[in-house]
């Protein structure tokens, strides 16, 4: 007969067995039994993410409900601005110490799993971590090859933010919608508007900077930028149409200039009340009222230009993941975090849609969404046809790729490229990343 | 860093290998054989001491520079294992990458404008302050302390705040009817603007040429006034000569200092090199190639080639010095 202390040991020295025949395998495979965490044991985790202090505080608070449940896991929490996260991260796997759990993005994950870098979760699926919340897609999306290397926070669509504050001021309607050559209109009418008031305002910032906007363009022609085998689905006539969409509004000052952006750097055009409208993911608004500061208390949020009519041109895409790295010490209570980070509702309340829109149905219940929240899950339902699937998980290199695009926009703002300059330099820089 | 370190250290140890002691060479000199022996002994003994710093030298230093040369010929994600490419990533250096030849142009601007500037302020301020002492120690602590807050990341920011578009610079400016607007978003001011930065740090390079002035002998100042030398002749035949072992080594010293500019640069442009890549100095580009787009076989020959361009341009200048440079006891 077992008592509750002898089977609580037994399962130790079960657990302690199975993670030691998992680690003499070197078997991540699904087949075999995870073990799980001996609340008893006291553990040390290290956690990063990248975001800023308002971020930080409902970490905190999350982590907070997070050890009233679990008092013997400390976890040690460090964050970064999204490039420098990168960076530390790189230089991090390429020493082989990352830390235990970690906030993840898409546009990495290949990268890392491919090399080994992250935890198979599969053998936490349906044990430590609880999947019932979790929808097929939100967990196939971190899948890669036959792995589960990172389970998806929340999920965001590309969308547009106005600033209605700025519009009234300036005495001009929110757009209503159309194509992109009703949306360059919007923002002359904008732009002028302001100009009349000597308000120092823009309708928007030129808007082919950005590789999202060539992305949803192109899939409204039913393409994604990349295929399944990671080759490029777009020409260079491809890439200088879309440049070339921006030539007018760059020059006749209809968009933010490159230099005034440069300025306020790094916050963006509409953070710093200089743009009515931005388009960018849609989890991003408390960001932008947390940069506005006072006297914002709302914004609009309306679906991109339409390029192409009844084309399915947006998509859902994971606005984060949490990951585990392949080398922790202790996977059983990382495993135990993420989970928590994911699931519990607590989280959820601490976070409301600061990650985007809770991805777990649990997590969702606890989010008791803000006004801004609601908003972003509305929009989210007014878009459903215009929602296609989500492209591949993205190449290796696909940050880096965003990151080209985004300097040559400037580039292109500033007059120092041409757009047939702008098309050889990004598909020779394509060239280096994929064939690496 | 590196370079100038090991180079000031090269300096130093050449100066105290130079100096003998005194006493060596006495009557009661050993027979030849003990000679040997000690010497054998002070030889082990002085590797001995310096086996901390050998150590640390091969390890930290001499490994990875051979291992980051050989990266330099290879495709290195960080990842997965290095891939030898040969040639590769020198040739797409010159010919396949427009934003590398970018890079070297404005770091070669940058270089040749800022450093004699530099060294100019630094020269003139160290005259004036070697012209009278009242006051002295406080002025020297009050134009050294730019060269020792210069590349925090504090400064960067208010240098950033002060020449955007309605700040103090800016304003004052404009009060002058000089109309700029702002100096950090405009492709064509940054550049002057990350020259006048580094200007501004000329205290090290002043200290080094206020302790050059205190050598020279009073003496002739005044047999040149004697012989009615004015202020300018007196620079030309004696300040200038007297000086030029000291201009030299500020020179060397400050031109490796100006390739290697990064951490101003990442911070005022956010790590981004911009506006339109025009603080996208050679170690920036270099190490956003390494550590941003894990290109390190591409960012180890980017900095192998700056290694030798470094060496290059200081063995120019050691040649030239025939020319004008005099040491003190120099025998001519």
């Amino acid at each position: 007969m077992f008592n509750i202390r002898t089977r609580r040991a037994a399962l130790a020295a079960a657990a302690v067995t199975a993670s030691a025949a998992l680690v003499l395998t070197g078997c991540s495979g699904g087949s075999a039994p995870a073990a799980t965490y001996d609340p008893d044991e006291k553990v040390t985790l290290d956690f990063a993410f990248w975001g800023n202090d308002v971020r930080a505080e409902m970490y905190d608070k999350a982590i907070a409900a997070f050890n009233e449940e679990y008092p013997n896991i400390t976890v040690n929490t460090s964050f970064l601005g999204f490039p420098e996260y990168w960076e530390k991260r790189q230089t991090e796997a390429a020493g082989g110490g990352l830390p235990d759990v970690m906030q993840f993005d898409y546009s990495y994950l290949r990268q890392y799993s491919e090399n080994g870098l992250l935890l198979d979760l599969t053998p936490y699926l349906g044990n430590i971590i609880d999947t019932e919340p979790l929808s097929d897609q939100i967990l196939d999306i971190g899948v890669v090859g036959d792995e589960t290397t990172g389970i998806p926070t929340s999920t965001n669509a590309w969308g547009m933010y106005t600033n209605p504050t700025l519009l009234e001021e300036v005495g001009v309607d929110e757009f209503a919608g159309g194509d992109w050559e009703d949306y360059n209109a919007w923002m002359k009418e904008v732009t002028d508007a302001a100009a009349a008031k000597g308000v120092e305002l823009w309708g928007g910032t030129d808007y082919t900077g950005r590789i999202q906007n060539f992305e949803i363009q192109q899939r409204a022609k039913g393409e994604d930028l990349f295929t399944e085998d990671g080759e490029p689905n777009f020409t260079k006539e491809d890439l200088a149409a879309f440049w070339e969409q921006g030539d007018g509004i760059r020059t006749d000052g209809t968009v933010i200039g490159q230099q005034r952006l440069e300025e306020v750097n790094p916050l963006s055009g509409f953070d710093a009340a200089l743009t009515a409208s931005e388009l960018t993911w849609d989890n991003f608004g408390a960001g932008y009222l947390g940069n506005l500061g006072e006297g914002y208390t709302e914004l609009g949020l309306v679906a991109p230009p339409v390029t192409e009519d009844g084309a399915k041109d947006l998509y859902l895409k994971p606005s984060m993941l949490h990951s585990i790295a392949a080398t922790t010490k202790h996977p059983e209570a990382a495993a135990t975090l993420l989970n928590y980070l994911v699931n519990a509702p607590e989280v959820g309340e601490a976070f409301g849609t600061n990650r985007g829109i809770p991805a777990s149905e649990t997590q969702l219940e606890g989010a008791k969404l803000d006004p801004l929240g609601q908003q972003i899950a509305d929009y989210e339902a007014s878009i459903s046809d215009r929602l296609g699937d989500a492209p591949p998980v993205p190449i290796v290199g696909y940050g880096t790729l965003e990151e080209k695009f985004r300097q040559i926009g400037q580039e292109l703002g500033y007059g120092t490229l041409t757009v047939d300059e702008a098309v050889d330099q990004f598909f020779a820089e394509m060239d280096v990343v994929l064939n690496q | 860093m590196t370079v100038s370190t090991t180079l000031t250290r090269a300096i130093v140890t050449a100066d105290e290998s130079g100096t003998r002691r005194p006493g060596r060479r006495g009557p009661d000199v050993p027979a030849r054989a003990g000679i040997k022996a000690r010497n054998r002994r002070e030889t082990a003994t002085g590797y001995t001491f310096l086996l901390p710093w050998i150590i640390g030298f091969v390890g930290l230093t001499l490994g990875p520079m051979l291992y980051s040369l050989y990266l330099a010929f290879t495709k290195y994600n960080l990842f997965t294992e290095p891939k030898w490419i040969g040639f590769d990533n020198f040739t797409r250096m010159f010919t396949e990458d427009p934003v590398y030849i970018q890079s070297v142009q404005i770091t070669l601007v940058y270089v040749l404008v800022g450093t004699p500037i530099k060294l100019a302020a630094a020269l003139a301020v160290a005259m004036l302050l070697n012209y009278r002492d009242r006051g002295s120690a406080f002025f020297r602590s009050s134009f050294y302390a730019p060269s020792l807050i210069g590349a925090s990341v504090s400064v960067a920011i208010v240098w950033r705040a002060m020449f955007s578009t309605d700040g103090p610079v800016d304003n004052t400016l404009s009060f002058f009817g000089i109309e700029i607007g702002g100096w950090v978003g405009n492709v064509a001011m940054v550049l002057p603007m990350m020259i006048l930065l580094a200007v501004w740090q000329f205290g090290a390079p002043m200290v080094i040429f206020l302790a050059g002035l205190k050598q020279i002998p009073k003496e002739l100042y005044e047999a040149a006034e004697v012989d009615g030398a004015g202020p300018v002749r007196k620079f030309r035949s004696v300040t200038f000569p007297m000086l030029s072992s000291v201009i030299f080594f500020n020179l060397l010293l400050e031109l490796i200092n100006a390739f290697q500019v990064f951490a101003s640069a990442y911070i005022i442009s956010n790590g981004s090199g911009g506006p339109a890549g025009m603080t996208n100095f050679y170690t920036v580009y270099l190490y956003k190639r390494g550590f941003a787009d894990l290109q390190m076989g591409y960012a180890a020959a980017m900095a192998w080639v700056l290694v030798i361009v470094v060496a290059i341009i200081a063995a120019l200048l050691f040649k030239t010095q025939k020319s004008w440079v005099h040491y003190a006891g120099e025998n001519r």
